[in-house]
This record gives C-alpha cells, structure tokens and sequence, in this order.
C-alpha cells in the first residue's frame, strides 16, 4: 500500500472540499432509522411489508403439505392389514415426501411414547409401526426405532432448518436473520440415536426446510431468473428488489444479472 | 457509546436501538456522501444514491454479521448502487475500467493559479475511469485498504491496487502540470 500513498494527492485531495448531506437528508435518514427500530425486523414471526410475498408463499407450501400429510394419513391403510411385500414395490419410491413423514411419524411414535411430552402428539400415535420402508431396498436401522423425540404431525421447520445449515447453502443462510432465530428457537441438539436417521428422514427434513426457511440470494436469484423466462416480469421486478433491499452488500454476478434483470 | 465501534452500534441497532444508529450515521454521513458526490458528479443524484445507501443499512440490519468492518460492509453497499446506478446508464463492469470520463469542469484557464491547479486536479479526478475513481475515493475517503477495497468492489487485490495505482499517477501528472 505504501507505494501508492503519496501526501501530496491526499493533501490536494482534501483541497477539493468538505461536501456533506443537506440537514434535510439527514433528518430523513434517521426518522427512517428510528421508525425502523421500532419495528420488528424477524419477518418469520410477524412477516410485513415487502417481505411478504416469499413468507406468503412459505406459509402456503407448509399449509398444502400439511394438508397433504392429512389426507395421506386419512387415505393410508392400517399397516397391519398391508401385505409384507407391499412396502418394497418400486412405485413406493416415488410416494411424495409427505406420506414418508407419515411414515416417519408412524415409526417413531411406539418408542417415543414415553418421551412424547416435549412436543405436540403426532397424527395417528395409536397405530403401530409398519414392518414395511419408505426406502424399500433398504431396512431400517435399529436405531430409528430407538428415536427419542416423537415427529410432530406438522414438521418442525427450525429443527429442519438447522439440518439444512450443514448442507451447501449453508454460508448464505447463515447469514440470514430467520435461519438464526430458526436455529435460535431449535430444540437441542439431536440425539446420537437421531443423528443416525436413515436418508429418508434427512430427505424429508432438507425438504421441509427448503419449504419453510428463507430463501438465500443464491435461491432466491434462481427463482426470479424462472419469473423471467416465464415472463412474469412484474413479479420478477418485485423479487430483485426485494432481494436488493434484503441483501445489499451480495453482489449478482453480471451473468446471473443477465437472467434476472427486465431484458430490455 | 460514542466511542464504540462501528460494529458494535450497528449491533446495537440491530436489537433496536435506534441513536447507536444516529452515532454510527454522524461517524460516517460525511465520507459517504463525498464518495458518492465525486463518484457519480451530480449533486441531487449523489443525495438520492446516498439516501439509498443508507435505507438498505436500515433494511438490512438484520442481516448485518460483524464478519469484516462496518466500513468496508458500508461501502460494498454504497458500490452496489454505484453499480446499479452506472448499469442503468448502459455502462458495463469493463467500460468503467476503459474510458476515461468526460471532464464536465470548465476550462480553468481564467481562474488563478491555485484555483487553476486545484482545478486541474479536479478535472483529473473527475476524468478517471469510475472504477479508478471509485477505488481512489475508497481509499481516500473510506480510508479502505486494498484488501478491503477489493472486498468492497468485489475485485481481487490485484486488480484493486493496480486501479488505485493508475489513479494515482493519473492524479500526480495532473499536480505536476502545474
């Protein structure tokens, strides 16, 4: 750095002026600021203002999967009555994760009676875990029998969320106030005995919690590159702004700018 | 608190208090508003690029992570709008680097010497390319680093020393003209 330091530069520099903001915009900027403190900024629990449209849309996608899980337990069968072979049927692969939550929760609830306390009953805790998988070619390991915690009927986004964290977007979303507060309000820690939950559950979870967490700018940019190619470009404008405000100091490289901004 | 660090008052402000805010926006509201001014020339556009910068503060506090310093945090914000602000006028990441801008300054030649010199100094800095101009300003007015110049303009170290360095010889021929 010293190289380019020269005192005469800097001197004249300083020559050109002392410019400073009109009292006005001063004034401006911090009634914004003190208006601001004095609302809550954990869009999660009180979403508001230009935020709302991806809380909307989380809160739509967590309310269809609950549903979703509703009418799947609604429609299942009683295990008992399912044939032993019925569970390993390749089409049982590509059952939606909602019915393999179900399943989840059907697996967990006989253990975890005792221990059930700690959260909200689950969805149909009287019937018996099924012999049969949701990962059909492979069996379950004993240690998902030994689950100490009961799976809500409802997944729990903030025990997802924190498990997403580990996965690949995990330096953007930590950034993000929700996920903090998300894993902030995460019950402790997982067991030894939950840590070794078969992929299924792991899948489910990341899904949930690709449902239910706020969006990184890296997701976010993908999903308004999609508005555009749609050409729902008043939705897509909405959404970078949105992504500007939200994230001012993430810099869009000018190839994903291509894709995001109105052509012209 | 007066006396705290930036980080510190932007935290503060983060949990809601607001006048750790008001401390942190005296400390910075000068040098922001001259690299804004100098960066983009237009007084009533510098003051609306400037309000923006300092709304996204706001609107961002509850992403703000103490990760780097405020400062550099501050001027990678107020980068963006530059940014953006060029972009709009059709200017990519590489013409900014390429052409020399356009000097809007009257001739000096009528004005007294030091005025002509001071002149003449404006003019130069006025003619540098915006991205040599931009990462004079942050070094001069942020006080950034080359490394935090870097950070703040999402360049590497190279390219940032190398962009200060042709500033600044740009800048001593135009004093020694005189």
């Amino acid at each position: 750095m010293a190289e380019e330091l020269d005192p005469k530069i800097s001197r004249r520099y300083r020559e050109l002026g002392a410019e400073e903001p009109s009292r006005e915009l001063d004034q401006a900027i911090l009634a914004a600021a003190y208006r601001a403190a004095d609302r809550p900024h954990a869009p999660l629990v009180a979403p508001a203002g230009r935020h709302r449209w991806y809380f909307a849309l989380g809160a739509a996608a967590i309310l269809v999967l609950a549903v979703a899980i509703t009418v799947q337990v609604d429609k299942q069968p009683d295990p008992e009555a399912l044939p032993p072979l019925a569970a390993s049927a390749p089409s049982n692969r590509v059952d939606n994760f909602s019915s393999q939550a179900e399943k989840e929760n059907k697996r967990q609830v006989e253990p975890s009676r005792p221990l059930a306390d700690a959260g909200p009953p689950p969805v149909r805790e009287r019937r018996k875990a099924p012999p049969q998988q949701t990962a059909p070619a492979v069996s379950p390991p004993p240690e998902v029998q030994n689950t100490p915690a009961a799976a809500p009927a409802t997944p729990a986004p903030p025990q997802a969320d924190s498990r997403d964290l580990s996965s690949g977007a995990a330096g953007m979303l930590g950034r993000q106030e929700q996920g903090r507060k998300s894993r902030e309000a995460a019950p402790a820690a997982p067991t030894p005995e939950a840590t070794t939950k078969p992929q299924a559950k792991v899948q489910e979870s990341r899904a949930v919690a690709s449902i239910a967490a706020p969006l990184s700018p890296e997701q976010l940019l993908e999903r308004i590159a999609e508005l555009r190619k749609e050409g729902r470009h008043e939705e897509a404008d909405k959404a970078l702004a949105e992504l500007r405000q939200r994230y001012p100091d993430y810099r869009i490289s000018d190839e994903m700018l291509k894709k995001v901004e109105r052509p012209k | 608190m007066t006396e705290a660090p930036d980080e510190e008052l932007m935290l503060a402000y983060r949990g809601g208090d607001a006048r750790a805010f008001e401390t942190l926006y005296r400390r910075h509201r000068a040098r922001l508003f001259r690299f804004v001014l100098r960066s983009i020339k237009v007084r009533a556009l510098a003051e609306e690029l400037y309000q923006e910068v300092w709304m996204r503060v706001i609107e961002a506090r509850a992403t703000y992570r103490p990760s780097a310093r405020f400062t550099t945090w501050l001027y990678t914000i107020a980068h963006n709008r530059l940014v953006d602000h060029w972009r709009r006028g059709g200017l990519s990441l590489v013409s900014l680097d390429d052409h020399d801008a356009p000097s809007s300054m009257p001739d000096p030649a009528h004005h007294a010497e030091a005025r002509e010199a001071l002149a003449r100094f404006a003019g130069a800095l006025e003619r540098l390319p915006p991205a040599q101009r931009e990462v004079f300003l942050l070094h001069e007015e942020a006080g950034l680093t080359v490394p935090e110049i870097a950070a703040a303009t999402g360049s590497n170290e190279e390219a940032a020393k190398s962009r200060l360095r042709y500033a600044m010889a740009k800048l001593k021929a135009a004093l020694d003209d005189g």
